[in-house]
């Protein structure tokens, strides 16, 4: 009801916010009705399925609840973070620095060009075997493997940011006072590119949830441990179960950044 | 005793490998500007005028020739030098007063003085009241105002100016014109001022400097010398305006 009188008000003072809300809702319900549509069909196929190959929606979230009561959703969900974040951090961080040092110094550039190019097709998967023999089967383990996947996502995007600085606003910046390469990055570079960095990170983050599930493959208790040993053992509710888990962590987190990165962004 | 100019353009020549060979960009141009004086540099497209700022910028350099400022040699771009270009070249992600206070930040003035700065300038341009706008906001009359009080904050000995009303429409193009026109007589600042408007140059300039093109070289250097304010109507304006349109 109070929303009711507060949309009214939006469209006697302001036709064009009232009008926005109007597609918002739309889009709100349109959203809806595809996820309700998305639940039926769902239901249907698992009736005509046995449970361990397709079980119902209802039942997937008596075992979500079971899980969250019983504390095991939690003790893996820390499990995983415990590694995700040391993972994205370094990634990110080490990603970003190498963009814009190699998109700012061409002498970098030209060193480092053949070793990146032998290195970026590598799969973070393919480095396991890496990551068990440096620093064994436990968080680090996996931050590695996780560190790899949000390094180049990072390395790229920073790097085409940097490369797309106007001249003419480092030139600008010269003439005002700013002399060295380190001040031109730190008042010029970084800030003009900032819309590419966050970019990175924003679809980096993603990446390393995605990594996460890979990087517990060889051992690593997590999200990721728990889905493969519910498939071994047939439980698709479980494994079903762990993917919302991962999916809500994922959203909530990337809900967050965008908040994040349109505030840092609020000049555009 | 004559007193020594505050720029000195001497025997600049720009010579660079094009796509058909080498291309004589300039060559031999040289000219003063005395201290507190208002030059303007016109001349047809391609002759080089453009080049001939970014060399005076100390953004490029000279194949032969020199700039000396207050008896420098000029080698790179410095807060000796305040640059105004056509299209702006505001820092996006900071607010009027963020772009205006840039060069007291790096010399690192401190903040109660650098604010106090700031709103003077932006008082000097007429833009008291935008301190927390962002660029995206302003119109194009207004970022120039604000890249104007930019370069006048780190109070350089030159203020050099590419074609700065180029990419406004006809009114705030006058209106701009009058306003660093009293920015001028306020501060007392030395002013060369590249634009392809011969109007305009003899509404701003005490001297215009002619260009020539192929090879870019100086035609010959007009002293304007009309009372200002100055009417496009007035016979004086008319006269020395063709004078000006005949050279180029």
């Amino acid at each position: 009801m109070a929303i009711d009188v507060s949309e009214d008000v939006d469209h006697t003072t302001d036709t064009l916010g009232g009008s926005f809300a109007d597609v918002d809702a739309k889009r709100a319900v349109r959203g809806l009705g595809g996820l309700l549509a998305f639940l039926l069909v769902w239901t249907g196929a698992s009736l005509t399925q046995p449970a361990y190959v397709l079980p119902s929606p209802l039942v997937v979230a008596e075992t979500f609840v079971a899980q969250a009561a019983s504390g095991e959703m939690f003790v893996a969900l820390g499990n995983s973070v415990l590694h995700w974040i040391p993972g994205a951090v370094f990634g990110t961080g080490l990603g970003v620095a190498a963009g814009i040092a190699l998109a700012w110094s061409p002498y970098l550039d030209d060193v480092a060009s053949p070793v990146v190019r032998v290195l970026r097709p590598v799969p973070p998967l393919a480095l396991i075997g890496f990551a068990i023999a440096w620093f064994g089967i436990n968080h680090a383990g996996a931050a590695f493997v996780i560190a790899v996947g949000a390094f180049w996502i990072n390395f790229y995007a920073t790097y085409g940011g940097v490369e797309g600085v106007s001249e003419d606003l480092l030139d600008v910046a010269r003439s005002l006072g700013v002399e060295g390469d380190l001040a031109l990055i730190r008042t010029v570079v970084v800030p003009a590119s900032l819309p590419e960095i966050t970019t990175g990170i924003r679809t980096g983050i993603g990446r390393c949830w995605m990594l996460v599930v890979a990087a517990e493959i060889f051992g690593v208790a997590g999200i990721g441990r728990r889905i493969l040993r519910a498939s071994n053992n047939l439980q698709v509710d479980v494994v079903i179960t762990y993917i919302l888990v991962l999916s809500l962590t994922y959203l909530v987190v990337d809900v967050a950044f965008r908040a994040l990165q349109r505030r840092a962004l609020s000049w555009r | 005793m004559a007193v020594a100019p505050r720029v000195r353009v001497d025997g600049v020549g720009k010579r660079y490998e094009g796509s058909n060979g080498p291309v004589q960009a300039l060559d031999g141009v040289s000219f003063d500007v005395a201290d507190g004086e208002f030059v303007c540099i016109v001349g047809p497209s391609g002759c080089g005028k453009t080049t001939l700022f970014r060399i005076i910028a100390g953004l490029e350099p000279a194949t032969t020739g020199r700039i000396v400022l207050d008896g420098a040699r000029v080698d790179g771009p410095s807060t000796d030098l305040g640059l105004v270009f056509q299209e702006y070249h505001l820092f996006p992600w900071r607010t009027v007063a963020g772009n205006v206070g840039f060069g007291l930040e790096q010399e690192g003035v401190a903040a109660v003085e650098r604010e106090r700065r700031v709103r003077e300038l932006l008082e000097l341009v007429g833009l008291d009241g935008f301190a927390d706008t962002y660029p995206r906001d302003l119109s194009g009359g207004m970022k120039q105002r604000v890249a104007l009080a930019r370069a006048l904050a780190v109070d350089p000995g030159l203020l050099l100016m590419d074609e700065p009303f180029g990419a406004v429409d006809a009114q705030t193009k006058k209106m701009l014109q009058d306003e660093l026109l009293d920015i001028w007589q306020e501060t007392g600042k030395t002013i060369l001022f590249v634009t392809h408007d011969v109007e305009e140059a003899v509404k701003l300039a005490d001297r215009v400097v002619v260009m020539a093109k192929e090879p870019g070289r100086v035609r010959e250097i007009v002293d304007v010398g009309i009372e200002r304010p100055r009417e496009r109507s007035d016979d004086a304006f008319g006269a020395t305006y063709q004078r000006l349109l005949d050279l180029i």
